[in-house]
């Protein structure tokens, strides 16, 4: 190991080191010019020149020189050449990067414990200078062993490899292997890539770059035969509303990839561990099925289901699994005048009603007083034709602040009470009639606001059939949101948040007398979603997929994950939670600030609870694995080594010997960058040298004498 | 080094009315001693016909007889020619040395622009008493000349504006050219910074005081060519010739006050001696006070006369 410089050239920079000296002799006494209007006087006075022309501050050149020095050898990119080393080995020393594939395909037959003796091959191999490194990937990479020549730990990470629930990526290991070799002082490097070599792990675009000099060594492990692999891909879970019992009819899709003859599948529905009904399915080669079960009635909240097919040679694909919880019916109040007709809400009350699994229940109340006994476990308001009071505007503010959300339909009768007019989205005007033509229409939709985005697509719904005779005037707040607008610019739809919940205030009535919304297809689906939107509820998730990440200080993520509004707020708290993983093993979730994120990564069922808590049903999540992983269709083990190294090696074709040797010495230098730490010190030199300068130059005043140097 | 000129109209810069607020105070002044008349301000040099007698002379073939004071033929017997004092305007020029070390500033003005300055303030200010106005600049040799004129204001005033220092200039070969120009009696008023041995300048300038014009001396110097306050060593570079020395400000300052000391004391003695008015001015001081001392000069000669 010697010190070697790629340009050697710049050390002829170091002759600068003359030129302060130089400058110091000749130029020191000229340094500062006065411009002065005449000598006259000054030449008259007797003046002897004084001899300057020794140095004085050997500090300040030496600084000087030093740091001339230091940028010369800088630009001449020094680095300590080990390619001599090279000489006590066959081929020199190696950095040895072994990638092991651990995606859930490795699990077919024996292909993992062959990965594993493949690699305690290749790291009895390794000669006494080289080094290795160990991988296991399959989404992601996680390093095992780090450029290590002890071959003990190398075994130990050996050891450690498991088949993982996620797909093939190669990619990150990859680039993991770049990362090590770039790293490397060694002055070759060696990529074993132990896998099945799926087709779905490799997009062919993955920024993959290995250093010069580097090759990749593919080792095949998987079957030589074609697998005949059946799996679960879906479970479609339809839910039913039959004698006032929620009835879910789930519905399994078997797909079936390879094999030669027809073949028999039995497929079974299991709940809550217990096995509920099987179904037998006839599958040709490379086709697909639905298996609908018979249906079940849903009376416990987090039953975990799950539908499996018997074990082939890819097991994990065969089963799918699911969360299912009653569905919540959202409490909905409507409240009428006291005075008003009877059918009043006809509409209104026949649109919430009207639904297959009873997701509204709906509570009316005839009087313009509003008690807090009336809101209690209600999620949305509907103030039909009112004229509110102000304690009842308060109560519905409270209420509103709380999370709940009103919908006020204004009408011949309504009101509101000045007191609580920053309660809702604008100052109510004058009614106006649209009596010219066919009335008013809606003009203008938010489609990207929740309550009208379903309509958003062609066919979704049509607003425009409806004909509006007769609306307030609304002069909306500058907080407010606009949802809609009839066709002359003024506002249908106005909406207000306060708190964490949310106020709307609809400028026309919903009845059919101000307007004929009530009769248009669209009237339901948008009192649904009117509904929906004010309560705040979100449609739960079944199960994930591997890979997934929720954030269990979310409430909405958790609302999403299966948990009602209440729970899902209660366990978000910053209070301690404890996730028990489908392999049994937990992970500890302490509350902070921060989000709590709990990755998904492997297949089964995932129980969230609070520790030293046994609740009955405790908070569940599904996970399913990634059925890209599934596809076990092969790329060429060569053809992705040339994909990957056809970014590394020269365009011109394989590198002469000298070449290889430049490009070492160049791989060398560039990993060991001594130039940057060179030019660093030379900075810092200067920088002291002009404080040094600075200060004896103060020191000196005006006196007289230079700065040396 | 030279102040920044302004982009404002040529002249108008010169014109600081709270300069010539001060002036006009003056002015003020000095017609009450004259008894209100502006042409009477200025006595002119020149002898003419007024009421007011000067003197006799004995009476050369050629004179007007009508000039002949009959009253002393009758005394006398001889004819003797009567001579009156006459109150007309005068010619009023300013001579402005445009070398290059008169660009030398150590501050905000340099010497150049406070000369300007103070040449545009006595020029308007004569003019408004009625006094014909001219003007010459000159470094090595005439730059600009400007006859005396009651007209001539506003070129004046542009010409001052447009004026730069920057060659080399002497004294004696201008102002030579300058006593040839200037055939009519008037006041001169000389601004330089005198960089000349003291018998140089006086040999300068003391023809046109021979020629009888009055003339008045305004020696402007910055503030660090008569204090030297530099301490750094250095090398000082003459403006006009370039030339380089090293310097030692804390070891040669005692020997150039000195000299500039002696050098200003015998300009102050020698200017005196040919009863030529000086005037010393510090470009750090008011301008303002320059023109109360020209105007106490006036008053002065007016009396002497």
């Amino acid at each position: 190991m010697s010190l070697a410089f790629l340009v050697p050239l710049f050390l002829l920079g170091i002759a600068g080191i003359v030129v302060p000296i130089v400058v110091h002799l000749t130029r020191r006494q000229r340094r500062n010019v006065v411009h002065f209007p005449s000598l006259m006087f000054l030449q008259k006075i007797p003046y002897q020149e004084q001899r300057r022309r020794r140095i004085q501050h050997w500090f300040l050149l030496s600084l000087r020189a030093l740091a001339l020095i230091l940028v010369a050898a800088a630009f001449a990119r020094p680095f300590f050449d080990r390619s001599s080393l090279g000489a006590l080995g066959s081929g020199g020393p190696r950095e040895v990067v072994v990638l092991v594939d651990q995606s859930y395909s490795m699990a077919i037959g024996d292909q993992m414990e062959r990965a594993r003796q493949e690699a305690e091959r290749i790291f009895r191999g390794l000669g006494p200078l080289d080094r290795a490194s160990l991988v296991g990937f399959s989404r992601g990479a996680d390093v095992a062993a780090r450029s290590t020549s002890d071959l003990t730990r190398l075994r130990g990470a050996v050891d450690t490899l498991q088949v993982s629930s996620a797909a093939t990526r190669f990619g990150p290991a990859l680039k993991v292997a770049q990362t090590i070799l770039e790293e490397s002082t060694l002055p070759s490097g060696e990529v074993y890539l132990l896998t099945d070599f799926q087709r779905n792990g490799w997009t062919g675009d993955e920024g993959v770059r290995l250093p010069p000099g580097s090759r990749v060594i593919p080792v095949p492990l998987g079957a030589a035969t074609a697998i005949d692999n059946v799996m679960v891909t879906d479970v479609s879970l339809p839910r039913q509303m039959v004698a006032g019992r929620e009835r879910v009819t789930p519905t399994a899709r078997v797909v079936r990839r390879g094999g030669d003859e027809p073949r028999e599948v039995v497929v079974t529905l299991e709940l809550d561990g217990q096995e509920l009904q099987s179904q037998t399915a006839s599958l040709l080669p490379n086709s697909a099925t639905a298996v609908t079960f018979q249906p079940i009635t849903l009376s416990r909240p987090h039953t975990r289901g799950t539908v499996r097919i018997p074990d082939d040679d890819l097991t994990t694909d065969n089963t799918h699994h699911f969360v299912l919880s009653p569905g919540n019916a959202l409490p909905v109040l409507i409240v009428e005048a006291a005075q008003a007709p009877s059918d009043v809400s006809l509409y209104l009350r026949g649109a919430l009603g009207i639904s297959d699994d009873g997701r509204f229940e709906v509570r009316t109340r005839r009087s313009s007083t509003i008690r807090p006994v009336d809101l209690e476990g209600v999620g949305a308001v509907f103030l039909n034709n009112v004229l509110v009071d102000g304690g009842s505007a308060e109560r519905l503010r409270s209420f509103v602040e709380n999370g709940g959300g009103v919908f006020v339909a204004l009408g011949q009768g309504a009101g509101w009470p000045a007191s609580a007019a920053d309660l809702l989205p604008g100052t109510i005007g004058q009614m106006e009639d649209r009596l010219q033509g066919r009335g008013g229409r809606l003009g203008f939709l938010d489609y990207e606001h929740p309550v009208f985005e379903v309509f958003a697509g062609p066919r979704s719904g049509d607003f425009t059939g409806a004909r509006f005779y007769r609306a307030w005037r609304m002069q909306p707040a500058d907080s407010a949101g606009i949802l809609a607008r009839y066709d002359d610019g003024s506002v249908a739809l106005a909406e207000l948040r306060h708190g964490r919940g949310r106020v709307l205030v609809w400028t026309s009535s919903l009845d059919a007398f101000w307007n004929d919304l009530a009769l248009q297809p669209v009237f339901l689906p948008f009192v649904h979603r009117l509904a929906e939107y004010l309560g705040g509820r979100a449609e739960a998730v079944p199960w994930f997929v591997t890979g997934q990440v929720v954030d269990l200080a979310d409430p909405d993520a958790l609302e999403t994950a299966g948990l009602v509004s209440s729970e899902a707020a209660g366990l978000a708290e910053g209070l301690d939670q404890v996730a028990v993983l489908p392999s049994g093993g937990t992970i500890s979730l302490p509350a902070g600030e921060g989000p709590r994120y709990l990755p998904l990564d492997e297949h089964g069922f995932y129980t969230v609870r609070r520790p030293g808590t046994d609740p009955d049903r405790p908070f569940v999540m599904a996970v399913n694995a990634d059925l890209e992983e599934s596809d076990l269709g092969r790329i060429d083990p060569e053809e992705l080594v040339l994909q990957i190294e056809a970014s590394a090696a020269p365009s011109d074709g394989t590198p002469a010997l000298g070449d290889a040797m430049e490009l070492r010495r160049e791989d060398q230098e560039r990993r060991q960058s001594f130039w940057r730490w060179l030019l660093v010190v030379a900075l810092g030199l200067f920088v002291l040298e002009t404080v040094v300068s600075n200060w004896l130059s103060r020191k000196r005043g005006g006196a007289a004498g230079g700065v040396a140097g | 080094m030279a102040a920044p000129r302004s982009s404002t109209a040529a002249g108008t810069q010169f014109l600081d009315p709270a300069v010539l607020g001060r002036i006009a105070n003056l002015e003020l002044l000095a017609r009450t001693v004259v008894d209100g008349f502006l042409t009477g301000l200025h006595r002119s040099p020149y002898l003419g016909f007024s009421m007011d007698f000067a003197e006799h002379r004995p009476y050369m073939p050629g004179d007007d007889i009508r000039r002949i004071d009959w009253r002393l033929f009758a005394r006398t017997d001889r004819h003797y020619i009567k001579l009156f004092e006459a109150d007309t305007n005068a010619n009023f020029s300013v001579l402005l040395d445009l070398s290059a070390s008169m660009s030398y500033g150590s501050h905000s003005l340099a010497k150049i622009d406070y000369a300007r300055y103070l040449a545009a303030c006595l020029i308007y200010f004569s003019n408004k008493q009625r006094d014909r106005v001219g003007l010459v600049t000159f470094d090595h040799e005439i730059v600009d000349y400007v006859p005396p004129s009651m007209k001539h204001l506003d070129t004046i005033l542009h010409r001052l504006d447009q004026a730069e220092a920057g060659r080399p200039g002497t004294l004696a070969g201008p102002l030579l050219k300058i006593t040839e120009m200037l055939g009519r009696k008037g006041i001169l008023v000389v601004v330089s910074d005198f960089y000349e041995e003291p018998d140089a300048v006086l040999s300068a300038i003391a023809p046109l005081r021979a020629r009888g014009h009055d003339v008045i001396v305004f020696h402007v110097m910055d503030p660090y060519e008569l204090d030297f306050p530099f301490e750094e060593a250095s090398g000082f570079e003459d403006l006009e010739t370039g030339e380089q020395i090293p310097v030692i400000p804390g070891k040669l300052k005692g020997d150039y006050m000195a000299l500039m000391k002696t050098h200003l004391d015998t300009l102050q003695q020698r200017f005196t001696e040919n009863q030529i008015d000086y005037t010393l001015l510090n470009t750090a001081e008011p301008l303002d006070m320059a023109l109360f001392q020209y105007l106490l000069a006036r008053e002065r000669m007016s009396k002497a006369r």
